[in-house]
């Protein structure tokens, strides 16, 4: 009996235990980081950029992404406007930290396929609200996260966290997100420019379930000292279709899709 | 006539082919004025440039028509900058037709970029789309994962074109006209299989560096000018076309955020005229071109530096360009307003003659597609590649639409 009570209790000291580590700020964002989003997603993205006076643009992109073990190479084929038809991207991020992406660029009117400098991550995205840091996936080591508190956005139970980056110049002093449990997926994400002033607001507005994964299918980022705002659309996604890994190649940045 | 029959083939083309044909391009107005003549418009010139994508299955079809309405003169130019057949196989393709084929890493400087002939009737002032000319190739890409072998046949051979004699773009000329007598006799080369070109590329782009290595067995684009004195004081200038073999590399990297460029060729028996009067009035001599390149962003600032040199080896006094010709290029560019107003400043520096071409520009988007450009070309100095033209300073305009 004395056994099964020592037992018992230390089980409930290691759940006690397990369970403090769950809700660190650190633990909640690797699993927001770890995620399973399949081995490969494609998709057509509407970009609508809308200003103060509701004015709107829109740009139109055709993507391709692909996990390549401890590497991701990404494909966009900018679709419209027309004086950017048939420009292509071409991306590879590595989970290695420290390791900068690798970018080329394909322009038809030069016809060829240049590198570019990966040191612009704070550059906006064809004139959007997203810089290219914002699009991509931030490693979790990137930051120290602070788990601040839990909150119902919309009906979900969310996990507030504080992200402060490590890194001194970043372009942003803080960013605060909610998290929805279970899911590890966001909900809303809030970004404080460099004197610590609220900046941009994320708001993730759609979520689809396919094939188990996940898939933020609508969002916006609005940009609250400027008003502006930016609404990303994916539509046609389908996941794990087995794309080629040739895709990922300058053979298909000078094809197109 | 014969502009009639290719209106009409692209219309059929068009008409036939219009349910699945996608049509693209833009039109666009550019008015040029020179600032020493009191603003004597240079260019006064309305462009359709028609982009036609067909695409069935493996095969796929590309036209690009372009019409060019010139106004000072009242005459309308249509060409075809490229028309070719696409033939995709799994692991290698097949481009067959007028074809547009650019190599190297270098910008704005031809080193290994030698199989698409550039038309250079206005200087390089044009943007290089317009610069280079469609050539008749049959072009062969095996792929190897990051890896591609590319091989290039020309059947026929096309010059550089260059500017007319009475034009504003005639390059200067070593002695004066009036003793000057030509011979084109030999400056065409025949339309035959063995006069026929080949070019040879390895490339590979992957994450620790991207390159490539090319050989080709050429024709010089440019004629050589052969300068040979005559009994009757006359000087002949015989202008031929000469066979050019070269071998060149190119590469570009990622250095901590920033990338370095270098592309290099040696070419094997370029000719160069000579001071002197020689039998032959030319003279052969081994070439080397070489480039470095750094590209950079800064705080949303794109700035890109060249570092040029041209080096003919076993070098002779009295040959008339130098042993070495040093050239910088610098462009710096800036977007605003969410990429709809976009700065730039380009600039090639001539060492050797302390010459330079200043270009800068501001383009601004009224709404998506349709753009507006104000900018100059301005010469500075006296001689050289560039200060030959300080007479040409000119501003300029186009406003162009999209679709």
């Amino acid at each position: 009996m004395k056994k099964i009570t020592i037992i018992l209790m230390a089980m409930l000291i290691m759940s006690t235990i397990l369970s403090a580590q769950e809700i660190t700020g650190l633990k909640i964002i690797e699993n927001v980081y770890n995620r399973p989003t399949g081995q490969d997603q494609e998709g057509d993205l509407t970009m609508s950029l809308i200003n103060s006076r509701g004015d709107k643009r829109v740009r139109e992109i055709k993507q391709y992404l692909k996990e390549f073990g401890d590497m991701e190479k990404k494909i966009m084929f900018f679709v419209s406007p027309a004086d950017v038809r048939n420009t292509s991207f071409m991306n590879w991020s590595y989970d290695k930290v420290g390791k900068d992406d690798d970018q080329w660029i394909y322009l038809p009117a030069l016809k060829k396929v240049k590198r570019i400098s990966s040191d612009s991550k704070s550059d906006y995205f064809m004139g959007s609200d997203f810089t290219y840091d914002d699009l991509g996936d931030r490693h979790p080591s990137s930051d120290t996260h602070n788990f601040l508190r839990e909150e119902t956005i919309d009906g979900e139970d969310c996990y507030v966290v504080e992200s402060i980056p490590k890194e001194e110049e970043y372009m942003y002093s803080k960013t605060i997100t909610w998290i929805i449990k279970d899911k590890w997926i966001g909900k809303k994400k809030e970004f404080y420019d460099e004197d610590e002033d609220l900046l941009k607001i994320l708001t993730v507005k759609e979520v689809e379930k396919i094939k188990n994964y996940l898939v933020i299918t609508i969002s916006e980022m609005h940009n609250v000292q400027k008003d502006h705002t930016t609404k990303m659309e994916l539509k046609n996604v389908k996941v794990d279709t087995g794309i080629s890994d040739n895709k990922f190649t300058e053979r298909m940045m000078k094809r197109g899709m | 006539m014969k502009r009639t029959i290719l209106i009409i083939v692209i219309l059929v083309f068009a008409f036939m082919l219009n349910a699945q044909i996608i049509h693209h391009g833009f039109v666009r107005t550019y008015l040029g004025a020179l600032i020493e003549q009191d603003g004597e418009y240079s260019v006064l010139q309305n462009t359709f440039d028609w982009k036609l994508d067909y695409g069935k299955g493996d095969v796929a079809l590309y036209v690009n028509p372009v019409f060019d309405y010139n106004a000072l003169n009242d005459n309308l130019d249509i060409s075809l900058r490229q028309a070719y057949v696409d033939i995709y196989f799994d692991n290698f393709d097949l481009r067959i037709g007028k074809q547009q084929i650019i190599w190297g890493k270098a910008d704005g400087v031809f080193i290994t970029d030698i199989i698409s002939p550039r038309d250079l009737s206005e200087f390089i002032l044009p943007d290089f789309e317009e610069i280079r000319i469609g050539t008749n190739a049959v072009k062969f890409d095996y792929y190897l994962g990051n890896s591609t072998f590319e091989a290039v046949w020309i059947p026929t051979f096309e010059s550089t074109v260059l500017p007319e004699e009475n034009s504003i773009w005639a390059p200067e000329m070593p002695y004066p006209l009036m003793f000057i007598d030509y011979e084109f006799s030999n400056v065409e080369v025949e339309n035959k299989l063995s006069e026929s070109e080949i070019a040879l590329k390895y490339s590979y782009l992957g994450s620790a560096i991207d390159f490539e290595l090319m050989a080709a067995y050429m024709w010089d684009d440019n004629p050589t000018m052969h300068i040979i004195a005559q009994p009757d004081s006359i000087i002949l200038v015989k202008s031929e076309h000469h066979r050019l073999p070269l071998a060149g590399a190119s590469f570009s990297k990622a250095v901590g955020g920033a990338v370095v460029r270098g592309e290099g060729a040696y070419y094997f028996e370029k000719r160069f005229a000579p001071e002197e009067f020689i039998p032959n009035g030319v003279k052969e001599k081994d070439y080397a071109h070489y480039l470095v390149g750094y590209d950079h962003n800064w705080l949303g600032v794109n700035v890109s530096f060249q570092f040029i040199q041209e080096y003919i080896l076993d070098y002779e006094e009295d040959i008339r360009n130098d042993e070495f010709s040093n050239t910088m290029t610098f462009l710096i560019t800036e977007d605003f307003l969410r990429e709809t107003l976009r700065l730039e400043f380009f600039t090639y520096y001539g060492i050797n003659n302390e010459d330079a071409l200043l270009r800068p520009k501001i383009a601004y988007d009224l709404a998506d597609g349709f753009e507006v450009q104000l900018g100059a070309n301005i010469f500075v100095g006296e001689e050289g590649n560039f200060g030959q033209y300080n007479e040409n300073d000119m501003l300029f305009m186009k406003v162009r639409y999209d679709f």
